[in-house]
């Protein structure tokens, strides 16, 4: 995974990652109106705002230009973070970049699904109600995970995709080669384990994968991932547990 | 009520056309009236396997497309009563299909006949959805070798999402897996997968196995289907084949290296 050649002459490595972000979508172009909400929200839920990284996602605005700079003003005073801009028209793509923000396009109709409930829970976490009920779920796991878990019974076969877009995923049967299984939260599966196995995708870095056999061609926990060829061959073709472990994946045989 | 079997495979060259002719040859011996449909609109091969390539007039691009009847299209087995071969158009492409069409098609031949197999073409576009989109069954055909084994897993998950019983939630089609070009030898020396390696990845019931055999070879060149063949492994595998189609439990054959004994040492083998 990473590029380095020479490990004494090291000053960086470049790795893949998928981070948790909190996209904002801004259905208001106004600054003083954004202004008005964020001071309402902040004083709900103080904790949010703690110099949390945001994306402004512009694409719900039919607006070829934008007061941009005065938006990042307003969010920096209530202690958001803007990173990035998404979406937009070529000007407001040019003036993100002036201010020293990155741009990404416009969420893909393939991609929407798994952004859309992204995007939904961070609605959920700026929502001091939700957080709430969030925390109250953590401290009453199995009946909170039971209502968002989904239990898949079968192979799931090569060019098949089996996703738990809000909890765990559980397969009691194979996961075969070119097959990919994606869960926001751990992903289960009672058989062998040959494609690609995605848990955490918006981030949870505490999600597992646990499979009865190993082969997976790819296995990630929260954007973090190991291919086939990374994987230590003694733990191929045993039952194995994958946990997100001190910046990266750790594979252990299932005892 | 007529069966549609799809015999489909995903890699091309696994010996689709070789079991479809076989298999319906076989259907037809055992008094089943059979008719085996050429779906490879293009690259038309079934009917130089069947030994009918002369005997062609009329296609099923043609009859789908209003420009003959069925029964001008059909063309009568000369070997075996009972079976009938609807070719492919060999100048069209696989487009001149149409699913409304298809439908058609075998709605009529549903009628007269006891079996209709679907010889799919290789791919998993539009030739090949359609051949397998109104099956009750599906023969999967499978070398014992990497590529082969995953591209018959995807053509499963097809056959589980992309045909009429899936989409109008009806008993999912019923699944069987027929393994080609089995050599034990080569098994047993790591060059092939084995038999319990495809059985795990792929999951499904198995209906037979084919061993590699120069008769299929020699059948297919000839034009007469390798169960016409009875003195021959392949010949008797896809006999084997045929009975357990038609729910007989028979025993597996010809999935381990046989041993040579003092009279086959003697006589020669009986593998010709």
């Amino acid at each position: 995974m990473s590029l380095n050649v020479d490990s004494a002459d090291v000053a960086f490595t470049f790795k893949g990652g998928m981070l948790p972000m909190t996209v904002m979508e801004l259905a208001s172009a106004d600054p003083e109106h954004i202004r008005r909400q964020l001071a309402g929200k902040l004083s709900q839920a103080p904790a949010f705002f703690q110099h949390t990284p945001v994306v402004l996602s512009v694409e719900k605005l039919d607006e070829p230009h934008l007061a941009l700079e005065r938006i990042c003003a307003v969010c920096r005073d209530h202690k958001l973070l803007p990173v990035a801009v998404r979406g937009g028209s070529e000007p407001i793509r040019q003036s993100a970049w002036a201010l020293g923000l990155g741009w990404f396009p416009p969420v893909e109709e393939g991609r929407a699904r798994i952004l859309e409930s992204v995007s939904e829970r961070t609605n959920d976490a700026v929502d001091p109600a939700a957080t709430e009920v969030v925390e109250e779920r953590a401290a009453d796991a199995p009946v909170a995970l039971s209502e968002t878990t989904r239990l898949y019974r079968g192979t799931v076969r090569s060019g098949q995709q089996v996703s738990a877009a809000e909890g765990d995923l559980v397969v009691i049967g194979a996961v075969n080669a070119g097959a990919e299984v994606l869960a926001a939260g751990s992903i289960h599966v009672y058989g062998a384990l040959r494609g690609r196995a995605l848990a955490g995708i918006h981030g949870n870095a505490q999600a597992g994968i646990y499979c009865r056999e190993l082969e997976a061609e790819l296995i990630s926990v929260a954007g973090t991932y190991k291919r086939l060829e990374d994987i230590d061959p003694k733990l191929l073709g045993v039952p194995v547990e994958v946990h997100f472990v001190k910046e990266q994946l750790e594979i252990k045989p299932l005892a | 009520m007529a069966k549609i079997i799809v015999v489909t495979s995903g890699k091309g060259g696994v010996g689709k056309t070789t079991s479809a002719a076989a298999i319906s040859t076989g259907l037809a011996l055992r008094g089943k009236k059979t008719v085996v449909i050429d779906f490879d609109v293009g690259l038309r091969n079934l009917d130089l396997i069947m030994g009918c390539e002369r005997r062609v007039v009329y296609d099923l691009v043609n009859v789908i497309q209003g420009e003959a009847g069925l029964n001008q299209a059909l063309i009568r087995d000369k070997r075996v009563e009972n079976l009938f071969i609807l070719p492919a158009s060999q100048t069209r492409d696989k487009d001149a299909l149409t699913k409304e069409g298809v439908a058609e098609v075998l709605e009529k031949l549903k009628a007269e006949f006891d079996f209709i197999l679907c010889d799919s073409p290789a791919g998993i576009e539009r030739g090949a959805q359609l051949a397998m989109y109104f099956a009750d069954e599906a023969i999967v055909v499978t070398n014992p070798e990497v590529s082969s084994v995953r591209d018959s897993d995807r053509i499963l998950g097809l056959l589980s999402s992309k045909t009429q019983r899936a989409e109008q939630g009806q008993d999912p089609i019923k699944e069987h897996l027929l393994i080609t070009r089995y050599n034990p030898q080569r098994v047993t020396t790591g060059d092939m997968l084995t038999l319990e390696d495809i059985r795990e990845i792929l999951a499904v019931n198995l209906l037979g196995l084919i061993p590699e055999s120069e008769a299929v070879l020699r059948a297919s060149n000839q034009g007469v289907p390798v169960t016409h063949d009875g003195a021959s492994d392949a010949g008797q595998a896809y006999a084997d084949t045929v009975a357990r189609l038609l729910g007989e439990e028979i025993p597996l054959r010809f999935h381990e290296m046989q041993r040579k004994g003092l009279l086959s040492r003697m006589f020669g083998g009986n593998r010709r």
